[in-house]
């Protein structure tokens, strides 16, 4: 075993390909997240403002029925749909594309999760901020959001750490992230076996540390809470 | 100072508010009392559009703010102050963020400009070794101070009182209401609605009877408590008395 792991790792300076798709895997990962979270936001912003604004009905329908298509549909095909229809280029970069699937695909699940984040902020919040005569985006922006990231933050991290395992489908559209990596050394080496184990164990020595990460970042945001 | 006409607030097929009309003059005290549900705090709240009126006007310094734009209807809230039942101090600030936030965003004041005149504040309710602490850190009276304070940073011509000392324990209820005597005597208009009838009798220049949507009495406070006309007042008096 150890001897397969040498060949699938060492030989030949294997671990550079991990190395390289490691980078790829979590700069699409990271660019999908903030792709998703901005469009989140805003469909968030929308849907909750529709509540109370009249005007924003036909924007609401629009947000409810493309969370609705993303939500009940599967991503793999949503990654070959937008490759294939949409950046139907010679040119087109796997990586632009693979963003363009993940983050909207994203966007969907983070606009429910902000939306429950802000709509569990205590109402009061927002009539002090505006009987202050804060505007209703500055009370968004200065009272309503810092505090709704508190509730939103332990789901839209949840939602980074599935979106990084997630994107291990993203080889089939020529990303070389670290499964596409694994598997190329695979077909090179004749063992699939030790080169997927050592993938595996990447995916989730990350997944790992972003959950340490956050639940520090989650105590520091906490701060205010203590009496 | 305020003009009230026709005022009229529906909650769908629910009149709260029945053609209500009123004149409030400046650096009057007026103490709003009446029966849950009698749509006191509707009315205080129409004054400030937090709750948008139905029908009627309202007339504020000469401007109307019914027929107000959001933007001049921002701009009119930064001249009166709301103090709020649940105090509603913003928990991921401290009390000097609180006090500071409006005026520095709305660009009224710089960064040091406002983080001293909330230093006085704080001084003149003795909470200024409280400035870097948190609202949770708090206790009910000290939070309700606060509240007041962070209106008061804003230089307010009308302060609106929701209740203010509903919420708190009874020890906490007179450091609540000893602030709002100061501010009654420092000349502030101010229009409160309470359950504190002592207060009232000792405060106010006019005490409103609300009930079921209209105001049914007033006069001042020795006749009003001393003399009611109003059924209905009579009966709420022997209640609350």
């Amino acid at each position: 075993m150890i001897d397969k792991l040498y060949k699938a790792f060492i030989e030949k300076d294997r671990y550079l390909a991990y190395l390289e798709g490691f980078k790829m895997t979590l700069l699409l990962s990271f660019l999908s997240v903030l792709l998703g979270a901005a469009i989140g936001l805003i469909i968030a912003t929308i849907k909750y403002a529709a509540v109370r604004n009249k005007l924003l009905a036909v924007p609401n329908f629009i947000c409810n029925a493309y969370i609705a298509v993303i939500r009940g549909t599967p991503v793999y095909l949503q990654m070959f749909i937008i490759y294939f229809i949409i950046f139907n280029t010679r040119d087109t970069s796997p990586l632009l594309a693979g963003v363009v699937c993940f983050g909207i695909n994203s966007s969907a699940y983070v606009a429910e999760i902000i939306r429950a984040g802000i709509e569990a902020v205590d109402a009061g919040q927002s009539e002090a901020g505006r009987s202050l005569g804060l505007s209703w985006i500055q009370t968004m922006i200065y009272v309503i959001f810092p505090q709704a990231i508190k509730n939103i933050l332990p789901a839209l991290g949840n939602e980074f750490i599935v979106l990084i395992k997630e994107t291990a489908i993203a080889g089939n559209i020529a990303v070389l992230d670290v499964t596409k990596a694994a598997t190329n050394i695979g077909v090179a080496t004749y063992d699939y076996l030790p080169p997927l184990l050592i993938a595996a164990a990447i995916y989730f020595i990350v997944v790992m540390i972003l959950t340490k990460l956050l639940g520090s970042f989650e105590r520091r945001l906490g701060k205010s809470d203590r009496r | 100072m305020i003009d009230v006409k026709g005022l009229n607030k529906y909650f769908g097929n629910h009149q709260v508010l029945n053609d209500i009309n009123e004149h409030i003059d400046r650096g009057e005290k007026v103490v709003v009392v009446g029966p849950s549900g009698s749509g006191k705090s509707t009315f205080l709240r129409c004054l400030n559009l937090m709750e948008t009126p139905t029908g009627g006007e309202i007339i504020f310094e000469g401007v109307s703010i019914t027929s107000a734009k959001s933007k001049e209807a921002d701009r009119i809230r930064q001249k009166m102050g709301m103090v709020f039942q649940h105090f509603n101090l913003f928990p991921h600030l401290t009390i000097l963020g609180n006090i500071t936030l409006a005026p520095i965003k709305l660009k009224l004041m710089t960064k040091a400009e406002a983080g001293q005149k909330a230093m006085e504040l704080l001084k003149r309710v003795g909470l200024e070794d409280k400035a870097e602490a948190y609202p949770a850190q708090l206790s009910g009276g000290q939070k309700q101070r606060i509240a007041i304070v962070r209106s008061l940073a804003m230089n307010p011509d009308v302060m609106l009182f929701d209740e203010p000392t509903s919420a708190l324990d009874p020890e906490m209820v007179g450091e609540v209401l000893e602030l709002m005597r100061q501010l009654a005597n420092d000349g502030m208009t101010m229009i409160v609605v309470t359950h504190e009838m002592g207060f009232a009798k000792e405060v106010a220049s006019r005490v409103l009877f609300m009930d079921e949507g209209r105001i049914v009495e007033q006069n001042k406070p020795e006749i009003f408590f001393e003399q009611p006309k109003n059924k209905r007042l009579q009966d709420f008096l022997s209640k609350v008395l």
